[in-house]
């Protein structure tokens, strides 16, 4: 199901965006990349970005937690979802970290392996 | 190096150059340095399992990856998994701290005697020590906290990078296949650092006033600017993070190896 609005007007795109800029001291030199790369993981996963946010995160009194389900099905599936892209290796892992970013930025602490 | 200096080098290294394997007399050092680490009652629960990455069956590796976990082991070509066997006391029952009195490193001169070790310390200090295993959990960790942190010093000696790490303790038993009292503390992990030795600078630290106190607690032990700027001179104290350079030395690596950003 598409979006039903565009990436970048979701509270957790914003937060990302946020959290780059504060880490590199310069908005991202990719930026447009990283968005198109998020907008098509999306739709592969069928959810919108403050979704799959929430899914990795429990909520409650005592502030937020990571759900590890929820960051563990995201971190296979951006796996998934890399490796089907078209292209060369690094190519498909730039994608996949463009993703991966978006929700380390978000809180959601993963890592990927190396990717050469 | 100058012990000042492996102080004052060493950081967590967290990229290390993936196929630069650590020669096998540089782990034996590691190791060697951690077996002379102080122990108390000389019981020794620190034991390792030395893994050289690329030797450990690809179905082992995996199981030990995390989410939170993979980059890293993926990274360093040796692993050395940190356990403390805490059935140890109740094997050795005292043993070594006799080997202690036998060669005149505990005396008289300080209440020690055979008799005393012999036949008071174990039914009585040691074995009772065992039973309490929160307590007794607690001071072991702490013993091998110092073992292990002479073997990190070490490798930093010998040219290395190296970081501690918590892995996860069920998966590590498991893969490993280590006995049911052994207890995973850390693995430490060793190679060629594929950052600059700086690793972007000295780490922050809370100031020292706030960590140390002297004579009694609320009265900060007063930091001596001359004894600072000798330490400077002989490099344990270091140029804090963050080095000029250092994004643009992580974005590099970031390309290098594939990771996000």
């Amino acid at each position: 199901m598409p979006l039903p609005r565009p990436v970048q007007e979701f509270d957790a795109v914003r937060t990302w965006f946020q959290g780059l800029r504060e880490q590199w001291g310069e908005d991202p030199r990719d930026w447009d990349q990283f968005v198109q790369a998020l907008a098509a993981f999306c739709a592969f996963v069928d959810k919108d970005p403050d979704t799959m946010i929430e899914e990795c995160v429990r909520r409650s009194d005592s502030g937020m937690r990571i759900r590890a389900k929820g960051r563990r099905f995201y971190n296979d599936k951006i796996a998934e979802w890399q490796i089907s892209l078209p292209g060369d290796r690094p190519a498909q892992a730039r994608a996949g970290n463009a993703v991966r970013s978006f929700l380390i930025h978000n809180g959601i602490f993963l890592q990927s392996g190396i990717q050469t | 190096m100058e012990f000042k200096q492996v102080v004052g080098r060493r950081r967590s290294i967290r990229f290390f150059e993936p196929d630069r394997k650590v020669e096998r007399e540089k782990i034996q050092t590691i190791l060697e340095a951690a077996r002379l680490a102080s122990c108390a009652v000389n019981a020794q629960w620190l034991r390792a399992i030395v893994v050289e990455r690329d030797k450990l069956p690809k179905e082992k590796l995996d199981q030990l990856k995390t989410p939170v976990a993979a980059l890293t082991l993926d990274m360093a070509p040796l692993h050395i998994y940190f356990f403390c066997d805490l059935g140890v006391v109740n094997r050795i029952k005292g043993e070594r701290l006799r080997e202690l009195v036998d060669v005149g490193a505990l005396a008289p001169t300080h209440g020690w005697s055979h008799k005393f070790v012999d036949d008071l310390v174990y039914p009585h200090i040691l074995k009772p020590m065992t039973e309490n295993l929160q307590g007794y959990l607690t001071a072991a960790a702490a013993d091998c906290g110092g073992a292990a942190h002479m073997a990190l010093l070490t490798a930093v000696d010998e040219g290395l990078g190296a970081c501690l790490n918590t892995p996860n303790p069920g998966l590590v038993k498991g893969v490993f296949g280590v006995p049911d009292d052994w207890v995973p503390l850390w693995v430490l992990l060793v190679g060629y650092p594929a950052e600059s030795w700086e690793a972007g600078g000295q780490r922050p630290r809370p100031p020292f006033e706030e960590l140390y106190f002297e004579g009694e607690y609320g009265t900060p032990f007063k930091r001596d600017e001359k004894v600072v700027e000798s330490l400077k001179e002989a490099g344990m104290i270091q140029a804090p993070a963050p080095l000029p350079g250092r994004r643009e030395e992580i974005r590099k690596l970031a390309e290098r190896f594939g990771l996000p950003l």
